[in-house]
């Protein structure tokens, strides 16, 4: 499984523990250089991207926090926002029970997903042993 | 014979990664210029990077380096005037404050202040965004890692260097001026025209090329050191070591050529 995440083409946004956030920028910032480098947007305009983007995901609280400061949770927020807002068409989950060991996370994903209204596909990969997590939430449903 | 010859490889070894090292850092450089040359370098997002380098190396620092400046510059200006005083040799007082304080010994301790403040605070900084993966994770959402966080610290290392060593050269002059001749306007003839006959085209573009490279030595060789570290977090004191010892042998080095070139 990690070497076909790892051998993923340029065409897919990854979230995952081993692609942090910049630690000494903030979320909004981590999320805004994209647009400022990639869309050569202002960085004011890129600013305001970001944090709509936050806030579309129901997390603007975060946006002045640094990685440090954030709980897992909101991590894995920012680390999303900054996948989705590079545009690309698949977005792949990698392992997020390595990133969110502070929520029940397959509940807390498909929240994000519902919020995101994003176009492209979300895929999830995780253990074979975490599938009763999954199995769970969607019962739950 | 068996001494000998792990001692030959060990030798051996050593003067190998020396010159990896130096060629490492060389190529980064050159690389970093190439993209200097580019139109699509210079973007929005690079230049507000480079005012910000420019803002915590040099801005952030200023009155701290200025008082420093004024002490140091006051303290041999002071040794200066009263060992040419016994000797008789007042008359050269302003030439050699020029020369000792202004061309050689200020560029020298503002790049060892810059290396120390900033130099040190580099080497961390992208020792831990390699460990911590931080730079492949630029590379993934393709944000490129030289234009946001190298060449913009390398760039404003170069400016800060440049502009703190000029502006604690013309404090130094000032306090030479009213050290010697007080607050009386009559020296103002001699001095300047000691000013004029020292800095010709040819000292005055070796003080900025000398202020360049120093500036360019506190921040490149960070950078490289950092880069250099392998992805294991214990490792970072030792690439902060490393990195801060090839920086002052760095500056030493430009300074002892300088001064070769000047005076032998």
């Amino acid at each position: 499984m990690l070497a076909a995440v790892a051998a993923l083409s340029d065409d897919v946004a990854r979230v995952a523990l081993d692609l942090p956030l910049r630690a000494n920028l903030s979320a909004v910032d981590n999320i805004a250089l994209i647009p400022l480098y990639q869309g050569h947007y202002s960085a004011a305009e890129s600013g305001v991207r970001a944090q709509a983007l936050l806030e579309q995901l129901g997390h603007s609280d975060i946006a002045l926090l640094r990685d440090p400061d954030m709980t897992p949770a909101q991590r894995f927020v920012a680390k999303l926002a900054r996948a989705l807002i590079l545009k690309r068409p698949r977005l792949v989950i990698d392992r997020p029970g390595a990133m969110l060991y502070d929520v029940p996370y397959p509940d807390f994903i498909r929240q994000l997903a519902a919020q995101a209204e994003m176009t492209g596909t979300w895929e999830v990969y995780d253990f074979s042993w975490n599938q009763v997590l999954y199995n769970q939430a969607l019962q739950k449903e | 014979m068996n001494f000998l010859a792990t001692s030959i490889e060990s030798l051996g070894a050593k003067i190998a990664g020396w010159f990896t090292v130096g060629y490492g850092m060389f190529a980064f450089l050159a690389q970093a210029m190439l993209l200097l040359l580019e139109r699509t370098t210079w973007n929005r997002a690079t230049f507000d990077v480079v005012i910000k380098q420019v803002y915590f190396t040099a801005v952030q620092i200023l009155h701290v380096f200025l008082g420093y400046a004024l002490v140091i510059s006051w303290l041999i200006i002071s040794i200066i005037l009263s060992t040419a005083r016994d000797f008789g040799l007042t008359e050269f007082a302003s030439e050699m404050t020029i020369r000792v304080l202004v061309l050689e010994l200020l560029p020298f301790l503002t790049a060892l202040f810059i290396a120390l403040r900033s130099g040190s605070a580099i080497n961390t900084e992208v020792a831990l965004m390699q460990v911590n993966n931080e730079l492949d994770a630029l590379a993934h959402c393709k944000v490129p890692p030289m234009q946001f966080e190298f060449m913009p610290r390398l760039i404003g290392g170069v400016i800060s260097v440049i502009t703190l060593a000029g502006l604690a050269g013309l404090l130094a002059l000032l306090m030479g001026y009213l050290a010697i001749y007080g607050l009386n306007a009559a020296g103002f003839e001699p001095f300047t025209q000691t000013i004029a006959k020292i800095f010709d085209f040819r000292i005055v573009a070796g003080l900025i090329v000398k202020c360049a490279l120093f500036g360019l030595a506190v921040t490149l060789i960070p950078v490289t050191a950092g880069i250099e570290t392998p992805k294991k977090l214990f490792m970072v004191p030792v690439s902060v070591l490393r990195g801060m010892m090839r920086v002052f042998f760095a500056i030493v080095a430009i300074e002892v050529v300088s001064l070769a070139l000047k005076y032998i």
